[in-house]
C-alpha cells in the first residue's frame, strides 16, 4: 500500500474508501465558491459492484491499494459466476459476473485471461482493448438500395449478437472492441 | 461537429435571450476592461499575469478574473443599473468537467437593491431564457421545475437539514472540526474550518440542492463574505447567496459592500494570506475602494458563468462540450 494525496487520485487506481478496496472511475477537480481545493471522485466498489460519489480535500492522504493480476484459463459460466483456472496448478477459482460487466459475454472458453487479486480475493479481469471472436451465424443478406453503411446481426462463438457489415459471413473472425462491445473491422 | 454545433447555436440564443432581458429591464450593457493593473486579490483565485510594454518600460498587468471592480467603479460613477457578458481568467485551476481557464460570464448589478432584489432577478431571468429557447425549439427539458418559486434555504438550515450539524456548532470551529472527524472525515492540525466546511457542503448539502425546484442557498458565515456586506440583524452572516440547479452551483451574489473602509481591510487581510502562503501580494485598486464612498445607496450584484447556463439549457454534463475550442483543445495538455 502506498500513501498519496487525493490531488493525485487518477482514473484506473484503486484506493482504500472507508476500509474497503475501490476502483476510482472518474476524478473531477471542484473548487466550490471561497478557498478549497477538492477532488470529486466516482469509486466502484470491488467487492459489491456498487458505486459511489465522494470528495476529498485536494491534500489529505489516501491510500492507494495493490491489486494483482495473475493469467488464468477461462473455464465455464456456472450460473452467475465466471470460473477460471491457474493452468499450472490447476487450482480454480469463481468471479461473480458483475464484477465484470456486459463484457464477460466476449469470453471464450480455454481462452487466457488475467484475473485481479485484492487481498487474495478475485475482484474482476482485465480485457484487451480488441478481442478477435469467430463469427458462429451470419445469415446471407444483401444491402438492396441502402444508401451508406448497412448492418446485420451476426452470432458470435461466444452467443453474442451484434451488428456487422453485411459482408461478413459464418466462420470469419471479427475484431470486437472490448468497451463499446461493437465491430471494428473482419480480422 | 453536429451535437457541437447544435450547443453553438444554444449557446448563441442563450446569450441573445440573456441582451434581451436585462435590456428590456432598463439595464445598460456596458464593457470594461479585461486587462488591469490591480487584480483581485482574493487568496482562492490566482490571475494570469502578463505585462504592459510602453517604449523601454514594462507595467505588470493581470487579466481580469470577473469584471466586478470595474462595473463597480462605474456604478459610483452613476451608471445606473448595469450588466456585462465578457470573458473572464483564472489561473491553477485543473481543467475539468465544470472548469475552463477561460470563461464566459455574466454580471449584473442593481442599485437601490440587496440580494433578495437579485434573487428575483434570476428567477425571471431563467424563465425568460426557458420561454426564449422553447420558441427556437432548441429547449432541453430541464428536470428542475423553473416555474415554480424557487426553493430559498439558509446555510444554518442547510447544515442542519442535509447534514444534521446545529448552528452552534457551524459557528465553533473546533467544535466544526470534531463533529467532522465523526463523520469520518479527514482533519489535520493544518486542515482549514473552510476546507471542512466546503467538503461537507459538496458531499451531503449539494447534492440535495436544485433537485425538484432551483435551490438558493443564502447568508453565508461571515468570514466567507467575501464583497458581500454583513447581515445588520445578524452580523454572524453575510447577506450572499449561491443558486443551484440539478446540483450544480451556477451563481453567486451579494448585497455589496459599500463601506470603503471595511473593503481596504478585507483586500488588506487577503494580502496577508497571500503573503504567507508565500504568493505575491496583489496591488491594491485604489480606485475601487475611493469610489465605493460615492455609493450612497444599496447595491445587489451577481456573477453566473454563462457555460454552465449552456450546459443547463443542453443536458450536458461536461463544459467542454459546450465551448467551440477547449483549454484542452488549444494546449496539449496531460490528462
Amino acid at each position: 500500500m502506498a500513501t498519496i494525496k487525493a490531488g493525485s487520485i487518477r482514473k484506473g487506481m484503486y484506493i482504500l474508501f472507508k476500509n474497503a478496496p475501490y476502483l476510482v472511475t472518474k476524478t473531477d477537480f471542484l473548487s466550490p465558491g471561497k478557498g478549497s481545493a477538492l477532488m470529486r471522485v466516482k469509486l466502484k466498489s470491488v467487492i459489491s459492484s456498487g458505486t459511489t460519489d465522494f470528495s476529498f480535500k485536494s491534500n489529505e492522504t489516501v491510500e492507494e491499494v495493490d491489486v494483482s493480476s495473475m493469467q488464468m484459463q477461462y473455464l465455464y459460466l456456472d450460473g452467475d459466476e465466471l470460473v477460471f483456472m491457474n493452468s499450472s496448478t490447476f487450482e480454480q477459482l469463481s468471479v461473480p459476473i458483475d464484477l465484470v460487466g456486459e463484457q464477460h459475454k466476449l469470453l471464450i472458453e480455454e481462452q487466457q485471461i488475467y484475473v485481479l487479486m485484492y487481498d487474495e480475493k478475485p475482484i474482476g479481469v482485465r480485457l484487451p482493448d480488441k478481442m478477435k471472436l469467430k463469427v458462429a451465424l451470419a445469415e446471407d443478406a444483401d444491402g438492396g438500395n441502402t444508401v451508406g453503411q448497412a448492418r446485420k446481426t451476426v452470432e458470435l462463438e461466444t452467443g453474442l449478437k451484434i451488428l456487422a457489415p453485411l459482408f461478413v459471413r459464418t466462420g470469419d473472425t471479427l475484431i470486437i472492441d472490448v468497451a463499446t462491445m461493437s465491430y471494428i473491422s473482419r480480422g | 461537429m453536429q451535437e457541437k454545433w447544435q450547443t453553438l447555436l444554444v449557446r448563441e440564443a442563450l446569450i441573445d435571450a440573456v441582451r434581451l432581458f436585462f435590456k428590456s429591464n432598463s439595464f445598460h450593457e456596458v464593457e470594461t476592461p479585461l486587462l488591469v493593473e490591480c487584480a483581485d486579490p482574493e487568496p482562492s483565485i490566482e490571475p494570469f499575469s502578463t505585462s504592459l510594454i510602453q517604449a523601454s518600460d514594462s507595467y505588470r498587468g493581470y487579466l481580469t478574473t470577473s469584471p466586478e471592480f470595474s462595473m463597480k467603479k462605474l456604478l459610483a460613477r452613476g451608471s445606473g443599473n448595469i450588466f456585462q457578458i465578457c470573458k473572464s481568467f483564472r489561473n491553477a485551476e485543473p481543467v475539468s468537467s465544470r472548469h475552463n481557464p477561460e470563461f464566459t460570464i455574466l454580471e449584473w448589478y442593481r442599485v437601490n437593491a440587496n440580494y433578495k432584489d437579485i434573487m428575483a432577478d434570476c428567477e425571471n431571468l431563467f424563465r425568460f431564457i426557458a420561454g426564449y429557447l422553447e420558441e427556437r425549439e432548441l429547449f432541453v427539458p430541464i428536470k428542475c421545475d423553473l416555474q415554480s418559486s424557487w426553493e430559498r434555504i439558509s446555510v444554518s438550515e442547510a447544515f442542519q437539514k442535509y447534514a444534521g450539524i446545529d448552528e452552534t456548532t457551524l459557528h465553533d470551529q473546533e467544535k466544526f472540526k470534531f463533529r467532522a472527524v465523526e463523520k469520518g472525515y479527514q482533519v489535520e492540525s493544518q486542515t482549514t474550518f473552510q476546507e471542512v466546511f466546503d467538503q461537507i457542503l459538496v458531499n451531503e448539502i449539494e447534492p440535495e440542492l436544485g433537485k425538484s425546484t432551483p435551490s438558493i442557498l443564502y447568508d453565508y458565515l461571515a468570514p466567507q463574505a467575501a464583497l458581500a456586506k454583513k447581515k445588520s440583524s445578524d452580523p454572524r452572516y453575510a447577506e450572499r447567496f449561491e443558486f443551484y440547479i440539478n446540483g450544480i452551483e451556477l451563481g453567486n451574489a451579494f448585497s455589496e459592500l459599500t463601506d470603503s473602509k471595511e473593503q481596504l481591510a478585507r483586500f488588506e487581510a487577503q494580502n496577508k494570506v497571500r503573503h504567507s502562503e508565500g504568493r505575491p501580494e496583489m496591488k491594491i485598486d485604489m480606485d475601487l475602494v475611493n469610489s465605493l464612498d460615492n455609493l450612497n445607496q444599496e447595491l445587489g450584484g451577481i456573477a453566473v458563468g454563462v457555460d454552465r447556463l449552456v450546459m443547463l439549457f443542453s443536458g450536458i454534463e461536461d463544459i467542454r462540450e459546450t465551448l467551440a475550442f477547449s483549454a484542452r483543445d488549444v494546449f496539449s495538455l496531460d490528462e
